[in-house]
């Protein structure tokens, strides 16, 4: 069985990264660093087409499974 | 093969019988991939309200003045003691201590933690979190123990006429 988990971790890398920068936001909110809110939330919303691409262009790949060899 | 099932319990050559194929394949890579994908589409859309108001904040539009509220008389708050009240709407306590003569400070009571109510503790002069010990300096509302990182937001007080009233909710420096 060969498979390809490049796309999971990289997908996997986008959610620790989304958890992170949510955690920022809303503790920039917080303090009133508004713009610093919005630098974090904009990464957020950029981090979602990325994590689309990559699963576009992994969809297909990976794993033959042992049935299909 | 059909007479197997015929006999019930059949003999056995293999161990799969027994695994339930349905769905299988529900959470294999690609699905997972797909999960991922899709939490990333949650939080960036969770975003969003974060985003609307801070950009609101920062062109200014939060910066409402509230109609003025009375407090109290200025006679029936003694020099040290403090009164609650409810600013800028009824849901949001807040709290006014007098600390000196001429000097009031009023500041939104829910501690910065968890949102217990801060109250003033007028021997040790000092607002006091009850519910993990955290403690707040009463002239500038920064936090001075416990688990509190934040100062609490300030509400600007003046006193005309014999009464004390809240005017703003004010944006604390941070
Ligand atoms: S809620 Fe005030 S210290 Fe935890």
């Amino acid at each position: 069985m060969k498979r390809s988990y490049v796309g999971v971790l990289l997908l996997c890398t986008i959610l620790l990264l989304n958890i992170v920068f949510t955690q920022l936001m809303v503790h920039q909110f917080y303090y009133e660093h508004y713009a610093t809110t919005l630098v974090y939330g904009g990464l957020n919303i950029l981090l979602f087409p990325i994590a689309l691409l990559i699963y576009r262009k992994e969809k297909h790949k990976g794993g033959t499974h042992g049935h299909e060899q | 093969m059909s007479d197997r099932n015929n006999r019930v319990p059949f003999d056995e050559d293999n161990y799969t019988h027994n695994i339930n194929r349905n769905n299988e394949r529900m959470l294999d890579r690609r699905g997972f991939m797909k999960t991922l994908a899709g939490a990333a589409g949650v939080f960036a859309i969770s975003s969003l309200p974060w985003g609307a108001v801070a950009a609101k904040e920062l062109l200014g539009l939060g910066e409402k003045e509230y109609p003025h509220q009375k407090i109290v008389n200025v006679k029936d708050i003694a020099i040290g003691d403090s009164v609650d009240f409810n600013f800028p709407s009824e849901h949001d306590s807040a709290i006014l201590i007098r600390l000196s003569d001429k000097r009031y400070v009023a500041y939104q009571n829910a501690c910065t933690h968890l949102r217990c109510p801060v109250y003033w503790v007028k021997e040790e002069k000092e607002m006091v979190c009850p519910c993990h010990h955290g403690k707040f300096d009463a002239g500038t509302g920064a936090p001075t123990a416990g688990p509190p990182r934040r100062p609490l937001p300030g509400i600007q007080v003046e006193v005309s006429n014999g009464g004390v009233y809240a005017v703003k909710v004010k944006r604390y420096e941070a």
